[in-house]
Parts: C-alpha cells; sequence; structure tokens
C-alpha cells in the first residue's frame, strides 16, 4: 500500500517532468504532440493508482455503471444527432460521488468509447479531459447541486473545456510541434458549430437527469442503507 | 500470426515502432513506416481498407498544405499568395509532420485490429487488477443496458410523449436498475469473497520460446534504428547529413516495420501449401 503512495508521487512529481525534459532535449519540438499524449496519460496514473487501494466494492461496481451507462449512452442517443449525454453523466458522476470517482467515470469512458470507436493518439486526450470535468464536478459539488444556474454554467463550461483542449492536441498535432496560436484561432472558430451542440446538449441532459438523478440516489440510500 | 504472439510482446512492437516514427520526424523513418503500416493493414483488413485510406489522404493533404500557409520560416520562396510568403522548407516540414501523423493513425489502426479488448484487459490487470475488473465488468455491462433500453422504450411506444421525452425517460429508467443491480452485485461479490486474499484471475495467454525469440529481435532491431537516428534541421534550409552507420539504422528500422507483415505472408503460404498436399 505504502509503495503505491510512493508511485504516485513518483509519477507525477518525477515521471511527468522527465518526460517533457527529454523529449525536448532529446528529440527537439517535433516530437511536442507525442509527448503531449505520453503526458496526457501519465496525468490519469496517480488517479488510477489510488483507485487501486479502494476498498469498497460497492464503489468498485458502481463505477463500472457509471462508466457502461456513459459508454451506452452515445449508442444510444445515436439516433438523435450530436445529443450526446456522456458529458453529463460524468459531472453528475463527479457530482455525487466525489472528485476520484468523477475523473475516473470520465478518463474510463473514454477508453471503453474508443474500444468500439478506435483507439488513437487523440485516447489520453479525451481521457484527460472527460477526467477533468468530472474532477472539478466533485470539487464544486456543494453548489452545483443546490443551485441550477451554476449547474448550467458548469455544463456550458465542460463543453468548452473538452473542446479546447481538443483544440490544443490537434494544433499541435497538425504544426508537428509549433504550437500556432493563428492555427489555435482557426480551429476554434471552425469548431465553434459543434462546440456550441456540445454546450446545448450538457445542459439539456443535465437539466433532465439531475433531478432525477438526486431522487435516485436518496431511493438507493434509504433502500440499502449506504 | 502476429495475432497469436504474447500480448505483452505485441504491445512492445507497437511501442518500439510509433516511438520510432513519431520521435525522429524523419522523413527516412516515416516512409517506412507507413509503408510496412499500410501494408500491415492491407493484410489484416483486405479490401475495406480502400474505405479508410480515403480519410488518410484527406488528412494528409490537410496537414502538407497547410503548414506553409501559416509558417512562412524557411529560405527558398516558392511563391506569394497575399504577400506571405510560401517557402519550400515549411512545404517540406508539412509533409513530413503529415507522414508522421498518417502512419501513425495507420498504426494505430493496425493496433485496434490485432488488439482485442481481452489482451487490452490482460496488459491492464498486472498493473492495476481492479481497474482491469472495471472494463470487463463494463464491456459486460453496455450490451444489457442497450438491450434493456430498447425493451423499456418498445413498452413506452404506446404512451403518448413526444421523442425525446420517451429517449430520456427510457434512459432514466435504465440508470435506476443499473444502479440497484450494481449494489446487488457487489454484496454478492463481497459474500463470495472478492476482498479476501490470494485471488487470481483467468488468462490464456503463455510466454513461449517463440515470444521470447520475437521479443529479442525487436529490440535488436529498435536500438540499431535508435542509436544510429539522423536528425533533419528544416529551417532555414533542409540539412540532413548521413554516414555510413545512419544508413544502418534507417535498414534497420524498415525491417523492423515490415516483419509482422512478412510473418503474415509466410504464415499465408504456409497455409496454402500444407492445403494443396492433402
Amino acid at each position: 500500500m505504502k509503495i503505491k503512495t510512493v508511485l504516485t508521487y513518483v509519477v507525477s512529481l518525477i515521471l511527468i517532468p522527465t518526460v517533457i525534459l527529454l523529449g525536448v532535449m532529446v528529440f527537439g519540438k517535433q516530437s511536442y504532440p507525442a509527448i503531449s499524449v505520453i503526458v496526457a496519460f501519465l496525468a490519469c496514473v496517480p488517479f488510477f493508482l489510488t483507485f487501486e487501494r479502494e476498498k469498497n466494492t460497492r464503489k468498485i461496481v458502481l463505477l463500472a455503471v457509471m462508466v457502461a451507462l456513459c459508454v451506452a449512452g452515445r449508442f444510444i442517443f445515436a439516433p438523435i444527432q450530436f445529443f450526446k449525454p456522456v458529458s453529463a453523466i460524468v459531472i453528475l458522476a463527479g457530482m455525487y460521488f466525489g472528485s476520484q470517482f468523477g475523473f475516473l467515470t470520465g478518463a474510463l469512458s473514454a477508453v471503453v468509447s474508443d474500444f468500439y470507436f478506435g483507439q488513437g493518439p487523440w485516447t489520453p486526450f479525451q481521457m484527460f479531459s472527460w477526467g477533468l470535468i468530472g474532477f472539478l464536478a466533485g470539487v464544486l459539488s456543494n453548489p452545483l447541486i443546490k443551485s441550477k444556474i451554476v449547474l448550467v454554467l458548469y455544463g456550458a463550461l465542460s463543453g468548452v473545456i473538452f473542446s479546447l483542449i481538443m483544440d490544443v492536441w490537434t494544433v499541435l498535432s497538425l504544426d508537428g510541434g509549433e504550437f500556432n496560436i493563428d492555427r489555435f484561432i482557426a480551429a476554434t472558430i471552425t469548431a465553434l458549430p459543434v462546440i456550441g451542440i456540445y454546450v446545448a446538449s450538457n445542459i439539456i441532459f443535465l437539466l433532465i437527469l439531475t433531478p432525477l438523478f438526486g431522487k435516485k440516489i436518496d431511493r438507493l440510500k434509504t433502500k440499502y442503507g449506504i | 500470426m502476429i495475432k497469436n504472439l504474447h500480448p505483452f510482446v505485441l504491445f512492445i512492437y507497437f511501442f518500439y515502432v510509433i516511438f520510432t516514427a513519431v520521435f525522429t520526424f524523419n522523413p527516412l523513418f516515416l516512409l517506412p513506416a507507413l509503408f510496412g503500416a499500410l501494408l500491415l493493414l492491407i493484410k489484416l483488413d483486405g479490401v475495406k481498407i480502400i474505405k479508410v485510406s480515403f480519410a488518410y489522404v484527406i488528412i494528409f493533404i490537410l496537414i502538407a498544405l497547410s503548414n506553409p500557409l501559416f509558417s512562412h520560416n524557411g529560405a527558398t520562396v516558392l511563391f506569394f499568395i497575399n504577400d506571405s510568403r510560401i517557402t519550400l522548407e515549411s512545404l517540406v516540414y508539412g509533409i513530413c509532420a503529415a507522414l508522421m501523423i498518417v502512419s501513425a493513425l495507420v498504426w494505430f489502426n493496425c493496433f485496434n485490429k490485432v488488439f482485442d479488448s481481452e489482451k487490452i484487459m490482460y496488459l491492464l490487470g498486472r498493473i492495476f487488477p481492479k481497474l482491469a475488473l472495471v472494463f470487463s465488468m463494463t464491456l459486460n455491462f453496455i450490451p444489457r443496458m442497450i438491450t434493456e433500453f430498447k425493451s423499456i422504450y418498445n413498452a413506452q411506444k404506446s404512451v403518448k410523449q413526444s421523442r425525446i421525452k420517451r429517449y430520456t425517460g427510457s434512459f432514466s429508467a435504465v440508470i435506476t436498475r443499473s444502479m440497484e443491480n450494481s449494489i446487488v452485485t457487489s454484496d454478492s461479490m463481497n459474500a463470495r469473497g472478492y476482498m479476501l486474499k490470494g485471488k487470481t484471475f483467468f488468462h490464456r495467454y503463455k510466454f513461449s520460446a517463440v515470444d521470447a525469440i520475437y521479443l529479442c529481435v525487436f529490440t535488436v532491431l529498435f536500438a540499431l534504428s535508435i542509436v544510429w537516428k539522423s536528425d533533419v534541421t528544416f529551417y532555414p534550409v533542409i540539412q540532413m547529413n548521413l554516414t555510413s552507420l545512419n544508413y544502418i539504422s534507417v535498414i534497420a528500422f524498415t525491417v523492423l516495420t515490415v516483419l509482422p507483415f512478412v510473418l503474415e505472408v509466410k504464415e499465408a503460404l504456409k497455409w496454402k501449401l500444407f492445403l494443396s498436399k492433402i
């Protein structure tokens, strides 16, 4: 158990900076896209390591259910275009079960849905950005549950966060390592309609699902005495 | 068959190839990387590749041509567009970047074909056993949830309501049921002693002598191609100094990239030959 704690620190404090330094010094600018992929993956590792210490079987199974809901939701809502519940469910997981749980739900949903839609260099970025959305939802859980305005704002924000992080990757990979700010702006502007749809579907799903989800949790609490 | 190698050896192979291709950023490495990946994909996928390769060509052109539009470094000016210069160097740089991305994408496509979820779970389970459990449970839940959703949705059809409302309502019912089931499942797991020490988990992979040989071959080829890698400077003028040692590394890497294709073809030939004898 001690070893895993040490490993967590090793990964976040030593491994990530080493990868960046090594990449930049040995391989030069052209390796930025590859380095960014590795770093995005390494950023998720501490969460995975802490999860290995989870003693509560209920949390383990619940995590599997939440991840499965995200991916199944992608399939179920496939007939309604651009209307995907993934971010909304990740946010709900973070809100009600804590930030660590939220991060894991987001990160694992990315991996599992890429089993179906194809793994690629974008997978670690999806992992990191969905994970981040879930993590922040966990940090802000109290205001999110209490106020609808905060919820709507956060739903919108998370759609923007996701698109912007993915755009950073697009630009890095297109330019072979040089982060060109013109290109980033161009990519963001072309992505604007997609961002808009993301934001709208996030808000709609959150508004519909949050009250239902709260009721479900309360019911489970009284029924099984968690 | 490459699929029958031990998952660990396979994973290391893909890591070596993608790592070298992406980090050298040198056309001498990128071309064989793309070539080997395409050969393997054709062998694995057959005629279907035509459909995918269309997308690859578009991505390639997009990246290769957009770099000179955004980056104006380089000494050799080809022509001007709206007062901004288009240089030969940035065009070549763009082509290299396009080669890198497309070859990485094709390798990842091969990776998806060769690595099924069972292999990934096996590798993951070595380091993160609980996470691997979550993965296998999730993969089991997904199809079940979809069929459950369909049955609920079909039952709801007789109720008059909008399509969106029916979708979200049925989905919400799926959430409730699966969350309740999760608690029952976890209680059952506890009752069977999931948390006790000394449990093992099933897999069907064995590290054989053949795997060891392949691992050695891959590692030697990888080391050769990394040790004498040659650097290219693009700006202000393209420069590449090559010694005979650099050629060795290029040849080693080319062998590394076409090896799986050769293996696949060899197996296919063997199969044909034995078949004709019967």
